[in-house]
């Protein structure tokens, strides 16, 4: 047993445990998220850096957050990426403007945020490792034994 | 402890260790995101980071349960944070290193020598002056003259948890041992406070990432503790603060309120007047924190937690704040006498420090800061 959700829990039914955020009483702002990603759209548009908006800063409730996935929409993007848990990339509907979740180990969510990006940092590839793989690929290329005319005339067929 | 290649910069070392760059990133990002810092810090901060050379850190244990070394590296499921702390930082930890006796003093020795004025100190416990620091020695020699040697090499000292911080436990009336924390006895060098019984571990490894990341420390409270973990109350973050705004209170553990989810500050819950990050970032890999248990808030990361009235007791009246001056301990938490602080340590410095004499100031403000109504109305 390793995570909480596992632990039988047997709920009383007289107990009703409220919540004013489940009820939707601490949401509000997506107008003022969507302006935001309109001014870091712009800015990327215009050749700025990329930006981003941490979703677990803001006092969302569940309805909230499905607003805003609804507005956003589907792009044609999904991917996942397994780095120590998994990730999750989705591309809205809205170009540059990504939804992303990280997960560890243990599947618990631990950043949940929305990138203004034209590629996720957490997707490309970086600078440095390309070089350092193109040397390797090299040296791996140089290290073949090489072939004889005939060899490379019947690898052609 | 895995040996270190100095050579190896810190995004070789966590590829040794199976953590990818993208892992890191992640990692990084969920840091960024748990210290409030914009999002894409984390992406920078993880480019920074992965291309610097290793830090060095040295992990002192005084007097201590092991509680906030335990909080780092016993989670449930090894995390990326005791990784890095484990792969990347230890210089010197007496807990985890295999080497013993002069062979771990000489590690010690070493590892001051060849990164004077680099390393970051990190400092568990508090520091014992009674019967000439004999009841913490190691190696033959006292807490306190550890620390003040360690200290003179460290770029800057990472106190790890309430005891260091703030004196804990060991400083709680009547301080058998002379306890006391590392501001106390060390002026002359940048402190950051990490408090918690135990600190949160996303904290502690946040903390030293941030201060590895940008060479100097985050912005910090009156308690020198970074603002982005304690710059809110647990009352501030908690999920049942709107309770308390509608005055529905728990009146005992297994009433309806309690079974409701109703605030517990009438069941003593400190929240109100304690500054940490459990609401948040949370505990056990961010599964819950003590209030969503059903139980209030000690205030573990306070000053003078321990000595504050019952934890069963409300706010009002349990006399927080409201003890006498007359003890070393609510006189250095007061600021009253700066020089009596310093004659009481024996065999402390002498000199009083100005960073003391600020801190005393800064602990006198404080105290009137932490009235409720002023932090609550």
């Amino acid at each position: 047993m390793t995570r909480l959700a596992e632990i039988p829990v047997r709920i009383e039914a007289t107990v009703r445990i409220e919540s004013p955020a489940a009820a939707g009483g601490l949401g509000g702002g997506i107008d003022a998220i969507l302006s935001e990603l309109v001014s870091l759209l712009e800015r990327l548009a215009e050749g700025n850096s990329p930006g981003a908006i941490d979703l677990r800063s803001l006092p969302m409730s569940p309805q909230d957050r499905a607003e805003l996935q609804r507005v956003l929409g589907d792009g044609e993007v999904q991917a996942t990426v397994n780095a120590r848990g998994l990730s999750k990339v989705r591309e809205t509907r809205v170009s540059g403007v990504w939804w992303i979740e990280h997960f560890d180990l243990q599947g618990e969510s631990v950043a949940e945020f929305i990138d203004v990006s034209r590629v996720p940092e957490i997707l490309a590839s970086a600078s440095d490792e390309i070089a350092a793989d193109a040397r390797d690929l090299r040296a791996r290329i140089a290290s073949r034994p090489a072939r004889s005319p005939r060899e490379s005339h019947a690898a052609r067929q | 402890m895995p040996p270190v290649n100095e050579e190896l910069t810190v995004g070789e070392m966590l590829l040794k260790a199976g953590i990818s760059r993208r892992a890191f990133i992640k990692f990084c990002t969920a840091t960024a995101s748990a210290m409030a810092l914009p999002p894409w810090m984390g992406a920078a901060m993880a480019e920074q980071l992965r291309h610097a050379r290793r830090p060095s850190v040295v992990y002192l244990s005084f007097q201590e349960c092991t509680g906030c070394f335990e909080s780092l590296t016993r989670s449930f499921a090894p995390t990326i944070e005791s990784l890095i702390f484990n792969v990347v930082s230890l210089d010197y930890d007496d807990t985890l290193m295999a080497a013993a006796g002069d062979q771990a003093e000489a590690a010690l020795s070493r590892a001051m020598r060849e990164n004077f004025g680099k390393y970051v100190l990190v400092i568990d416990g508090s520091v014992p002056t009674g019967a000439g620091g004999a009841y913490c020695t190691s190696g033959g020699r006292s807490a306190v003259d550890t620390l003040r040697e360690a200290a003179k090499g460290a770029a800057a000292i990472v106190c790890v948890g309430t005891c260091s911080a703030f004196g804990g436990i060991p400083f709680a009336d009547p301080n058998p041992t002379g306890a006391w924390p590392v501001t106390a006895i060390v002026g002359d060098r940048p402190i950051i406070n990490v408090s918690g019984c135990p600190p949160i571990p996303e904290v502690i490894t946040g903390t030293l990432l941030q201060f590895v990341t940008t060479g100097k420390a985050p912005d910090l409270d009156e308690h020198l503790r970074p603002k982005a973990f304690f710059g809110n109350t647990i009352h501030d973050r908690c999920y049942r603060r709107p309770f308390y705004d509608e005055g529905k209170f728990a009146k005992s553990f297994d009433d309806e309120g309690a079974r409701n989810g109703w605030c517990l500050y009438e069941l003593g819950c400190k929240g109100p007047t304690t500054y940490n990050a459990c609401a948040t970032i949370k505990w056990n890999g961010g599964t819950s924190f003590p209030i969503e248990s059903g139980h209030g808030c000690l205030g573990c990361s306070e000053p003078g937690f321990w000595d504050h009235g019952s934890f069963y007791a409300a706010q009002s009246g349990a006399g927080w704040g409201k003890a006498g001056a007359s003890s070393p301990r609510r006189a250095l938490e007061l600021g009253v006498a700066a020089g009596a602080t310093g004659a009481v340590l024996g065999v402390a410095s002498a000199g009083v420090s100005r960073l003391r004499q600020h801190r005393s100031e800064q602990d006198a403000h404080d105290h009137d800061g932490h009235d409720f109504d002023r932090k609550d109305g």
